[in-house]
């Protein structure tokens, strides 16, 4: 009964906060790191994971291409939205960002998970404090979760996609 | 690469990429395109999760866009499915997005990163299609991302990959010169030249050859080592490769003679080539390199070029066309090279006629001495067939062979006799006009036809023949005994019908015979002057009527000089071209340049400005349209105005600077004098002069009509008051006008034309001519007939009752305006009556918004019966339908209809009602033309008034 269960998930976040390498590592779980160019668009991969097709889309972090994420949201299951824990100055606009999509009618019902990416940096922020800056305890009628993870070291995706398929799975038998 | 290529190729990809990927079933795309709701089904298969479902989405969704419906709103969703391993669904894709990045360019940046994943794919033919389509997409947002690839597709290892970004760059170049400069594509490219694959270097030479058209500058460096791997890969390439190669060859210019001849003996095998594309770019190649080779070379080269020109005549008529104009120009060029073989162009009896045509052209000129015979039998073969302007051709060829080749005249006359005698109308008038030109060039040798040729002056019935056939005479008075009556009882009486070209002939004619035979022919001439200088308003005509004049009245010696005087020769140069043209022309050859044998800045609308303009600033782009401007505007008034009358006959005879003032050509163009001066002016006539004092005092015997009101006081009109109303008569509308003279000189002549008005209402003749001049302090009549002219309806315009009018006094030239007012109900037909049953749904059919309705009160008393009123209104054409009495009043409501006799008619519908014993009435007018109806009820009213 599990074993066709399709979901979307977004992974959004501001431009070189990771987007690209945390897709690229999904799909090729090899300690080689992919160097990745800005994303000018999306990338889209279809990965399976504990009985769950995950539909992917990596959309391109760039002021420019901002606008273009709302193209994307409906049938959203799941935004998996990545933050540079060690980009300290940009976490308001980051924050900004989220709540202007949270608020957004056609992502009512998506869970939210948030990687605070690039803890392998210096300097780079905790989980909590991440969740302090972004504002995530005032969050109302929403599920989410926040994970530290380091894409290029491939530490914690995986435990992120453990909560995201429990969370999904979970509010599907509790519908 | 322009847009329309560039749609035609995405339709023919589109149809092809949809046709191929089912196996053929895909046509049932096209089917059902047009379902409503479509777009929603449409967008969520899109999102389908189910490839083949998605697979056939797109292919829907292509389908649509073929037959040309707007699918653009699903550009995401068709955008979302871009990345697919599956080379169909990502071809189709790509050519949707082609096609809509125009409209939707910001979205279309969503698909740059697929397109620089794919320019990294390990697939080539992905690698190629990525860089393709992005090429294509020529959105700006789009094309700063484009570089990247495109500068590692250039270097990719896989020549189909550098073949296809070759091309690219040219595209690139097209929407961003800048971008390909800089980052240094142009020698990207050159470098491809060398590449290794032949494709390639095709490819890098039409890229090249593109942005030189384009850009007008020098792109294609030859050095020697790109010259040898341009001849290496032109063995290799495809055949449009090879064209391209060649073209870029044939703008080489070799260093010296061995060079030249080595390029050569490499082009040479390409002559043979099944492709005629390619034979004429190879053709084009050795006519440029020739003028450097040695004359024994070139001796050799004439020879090889014949076989391939002759071959070309074998393929289709169109084919055969396009190489019959290059022929052309190679024959001007080097006539050598088919001077042996005539025979290839004579006409097939089943060839297309402009292949005929193109054909006589050539065998003209490739007539000589040596084969003049085998011609003559020829183009007198072609003109007994049934095709008339081919006939004619034929009969000038033969004139033309007989003014190129002093040793065939005389059979040439032969045969245009032979062909006289067959009596066919038009060849005997198109055999006239080439004898003429016989005589111009071999004067006093073949006068002895001219018995011949009067025999059949009845027939004549075409101007440019009569007009030679005149000139015969007045050339050759002397030997033509009754050359005065030959001219005055076939031409003279006609002389005022006939067309400038005729009457200048005659009219020259006419001074010839008389300088000749004076005594004879005095009253004649005398005659002719006359109807030369006051019988007609042909400028030109007058005016050489004059100069005639007062050369014969100055001194008949100094006359007889300048008319008599010897003429230069003429030569054929029928379609001939300037030499530096031809060279141009030759450079030009296999493009269709060659064909218009126009240079390519005459008709390239986008063409390069020249090096060295290209830096140009807006200011220079400013003069060049203003001076753009002014050639028009000089071109306009050329062509409407006086001046091009004058040229025309500067230009007569092809004498240049001769006095003959004998005029052959170009006059008969000339318009009619008598509307060429006032066209202008009448286009902006506002309307002035509308007065209508009802009775200035007028002491002469026209001022009886007092009913015609002053339109035109004496001042407006430089010494003429006019007096004009219109009136109809049996169906017709005339204008009655009364002409006043005060002024101090009479006149007689006055050409009138009115503005474009409501119901197009216009003089039938343009001209009012008074049996006698009218005298200072007098006055006279003139009813001047009008008639509608679809032309002259001023559409658009609110519906005015006047007409304003343009008068000219042909005397004195004087234009003045002025407004002639009229009454709606002077244009109602006599067949005004609506039947009884009709009336009441007619009534009914109008909308109520076009009903006009207003209480006429105070009417004369006489109309206090509805039978008065009836019979007032019946004899000025608005017709009695019915009467019935209001119901519960003493009122009683009359029913009636009125026409116009204009084209269209409109038609009027009436109610009138009126109460017993009041002087009044209430008046209701419906017509399907709202604007008119107002008019028509103050009309009626005015009617009921009057």
């Amino acid at each position: 009964m599990f074993g066709n269960k399709e979901c979307r998930i977004l992974i959004l976040g501001l431009d070189n906060a990771g987007k690209t390498t945390i897709l690229n590592r999904l799909q090729n779980d090899s300690d080689e790191v992919m160097q990745t160019v800005p994303t000018i668009g999306f990338n889209v991969e279809t990965l399976q994971y504990k009985n769950i097709k995950f539909q992917v889309w990596d959309l391109g972090g760039q002021t420019s291409i901002r606008p273009y994420w709302r193209c994307y949201y409906p049938n959203t299951d799941a935004i998996i939205f990545v933050v540079d824990s060690a980009d300290v100055e940009r976490l308001a606009i980051a924050k900004q960002e989220l709540c202007a999509m949270l608020e957004e009618e056609e992502l009512r019902e998506s869970i939210l998970l948030v990687f605070a990416n690039k803890q392998d940096q210096k300097g780079a922020l905790n989980a909590s404090q991440i969740s302090e800056a972004l504002g995530l305890s005032n969050l109302r009628s929403r599920q989410w979760s926040i994970q530290e993870t380091s894409a290029t070291k491939g530490k914690g995706l995986f435990e992120g996609f453990d909560w995201l398929s429990t969370a999904i799975l979970g509010g599907n038998t509790s519908a | 690469m322009s847009i329309s290529s560039t749609i035609n190729q995405i339709t023919r990809n589109a149809r092809a990429a949809v046709g191929q990927i089912g196996g053929g079933s895909d046509s049932r795309f096209f089917h059902n395109t047009s379902k409503k709701g479509e777009t929603h089904e449409l967008r969520e298969e899109l999102q389908s999760q189910n490839k083949d479902k998605k697979r056939d989405a797109v292919k829907k969704v292509i389908a649509n866009m073929t037959v040309g419906k707007d699918v653009s709103m699903l550009f995401t969703d068709v955008v979302n499915c871009i990345q697919t391993a599956n080379v169909e669904l990502k071809k189709l894709v790509y050519l949707y997005i082609i096609n809509y990045a125009k409209s939707n360019p910001d979205l279309a940046l969503l698909a740059v990163n697929t397109f620089c994943k794919d320019a990294n794919d390990a697939n080539p033919l992905i690698r190629a299609l990525a860089v393709r389509t992005m090429g294509c997409i020529r959105v700006d947002r789009i094309v700063e991302y484009l570089c990247e690839p495109l500068a590692r597709a250039l270097r990719d290892d896989d020549p189909y990959v550098r073949k296809t970004a070759a091309v690219c760059v040219a595209k690139l170049y097209d929407i961003s010169p800048d971008m390909v400069e800089d980052r240094g594509f142009l020698d990207v490219l050159r470098d491809l030249i060398c590449d290794s694959n032949p494709t390639v270097v095709a490819n890098a030479v039409a890229a090249l050859s593109e942005i030189q058209e384009t850009s007008g500058q020098d792109v294609i460096l030859i050095t020697g080592s790109v010259l040898q791997k341009l001849l290496a890969a032109l063995n290799e390439c495809t055949e449009w490769g090879q064209v391209y190669i060649l073209d870029a060859l044939s703008r080489y210019e070799p260093a010296d003679e061995v060079e030249a001849e080595g390029i050569v003996e490499r082009v040479t095998p390409r002559l043979q080539h099944a492709n005629s594309a390619v034979v004429m770019s190879a053709i084009k190649v050795v006519l440029g390199y020739m003028e450097l080779c040695n004359p024994d070379v070139v001796r050799t080269l004439t020879r090889k070029l014949a076989p391939p020109l002759v071959t070309l005549l074998n393929s289709e008529p169109e084919i055969q066309y396009v190489a019959l104009r290059n022929i052309n120009l190679i024959v001007q060029k080097r006539p050598a090279i088919l001077e042996h073989e005539i025979k290839v162009f004579f006409c097939k009896y089943n060839d297309p006629i402009y292949v005929k045509m193109e054909k006589l052209e050539i065998i003209i000129r490739l007539a000589s001495d040596r084969n003049a015979e085998q011609v003559l039998l020829e183009l007198k073969e072609y003109a007994q067939e049934v095709d008339v302007d081919f006939v004619r051709r034929a009969v000038r060829a033969i004139g033309r062979t007989a003014i190129k080749l002093e040793r065939a005249a005389e059979r040439c006359i032969n045969v245009l006799l032979e062909l006289i005698q067959t009596k066919v109308n038009y060849v005997v008038q198109e055999a006239i006009i080439v004898i003429k030109d016989i005589f111009r060039r071999y004067p006093n040798r073949y006068e002895q036809v001219i018995a011949a040729l009067c025999e059949n002056l009845e027939t004549l019935d075409e101007p440019e023949a009569k007009a030679s056939m005149i000139w015969i005479i007045g050339e050759y008075a002397d030997r033509i005994e009754n050359a005065d009556e030959l001219l005055d009882s076939f031409f003279l009486d006609s002389f005022l019908e006939e067309t400038p070209q005729v009457q200048l002939q005659l009219l020259t004619a006419t001074v010839k015979i008389f300088l000749k035979q004076p005594a004879e022919t005095q009253a004649l001439v005398q005659r002719v002057l006359n109807m030369a200088t006051e019988g007609t308003d042909n400028p030109d005509l007058r005016d050489r009527g004059f100069i005639y004049w007062r050369l014969l009245s100055h001194s008949p010696q100094v006359a007889r000089a300048v008319v008599l005087g010897e003429k230069p020769t003429i030569a054929d140069d029928t379609f001939a071209l300037e030499p530096a043209l031809l060279d141009q022309l030759i450079h030009q050859l296999a493009t269709l340049s060659s064909i218009y044998h126009k240079p390519p800045e005459a008709f390239v609308v986008r063409m390069a400005v020249p090096v060295g303009h290209v830096t140009g600033g807006v200011g220079e782009e400013y003069d060049d349209d203003l001076e753009y401007l002014e050639g028009e505007i000089g071109v306009i008034g050329a062509a409407k105005g006086p001046s091009k009358q004058a040229a025309g006959s500067g230009n007569g005879g092809g004498t240049g600077g001769e006095v003959d003032l004998l005029d052959l050509g170009g006059v008969d163009e000339a318009p009619p004098a008598t509307t060429g001066g006032k066209d202008g002016g009448l286009d902006d006539i506002l309307g002035g002069g509308g007065s209508n004092g009802g009775g200035t005092a007028g002491s002469s015997q026209a001022n009886t009509q007092v009913d015609r009101p002053l339109v035109c006081t004496p001042e407006q009109g430089g010494g003429i008051g006019i007096r004009a109303a219109l009136r109809q008569e049996g169906g017709g509308i005339f204008c009655d006008m009364t002409f006043q003279n005060t002024g101090p000189t009479p006149f007689q002549v006055l050409a009138i034309k009115f503005n474009v008005n409501t119901f197009g209402i216009t003089p039938a003749s343009p001209q009012i001519a008074f049996p006698a001049p009218v005298p200072q302090g007098g006055a006279t009549n003139y009813v001047l007939p009008l008639t509608f002219a679809p032309s002259m309806v001023a559409s658009g315009a609110p519906p005015s009752l006047q007409l304003q009018t343009a008068v000219k006094n042909m005397a004195s030239g004087h234009v003045f305006y002025f407004a002639i007012p009229y009454d709606l109900s002077v244009l109602f037909a006599a067949s005004g009556q609506t039947d009884r049953a009709g009336f009441i749904p007619a009534w009914k059919a109008i909308d109520d918004a076009n009903e006009v309705t207003t209480l006429a009160g105070s009417l004369p008393p006489a109309l206090s019966s509805p039978d008065a009123v009836v019979s007032r209104l019946g004899s000025r054409h608005v017709a009695f339908v019915a009467r019935r009495p209001v119901p519960g009043t003493t009122q009683e409501s009359l029913y009636l209809s009125a026409v116009t006799v204009t084209t269209p008619p409109v038609h009027f519908l009436v109610e009138i009602t009126l109460q017993a014993g009041v002087a009044s009435a209430k008046l209701a007018v419906k017509s399907q033309s709202q604007t008119l109806a107002p008019m028509a009820c103050a009309a009626i009213e005015g009617l009921l008034r009057n």
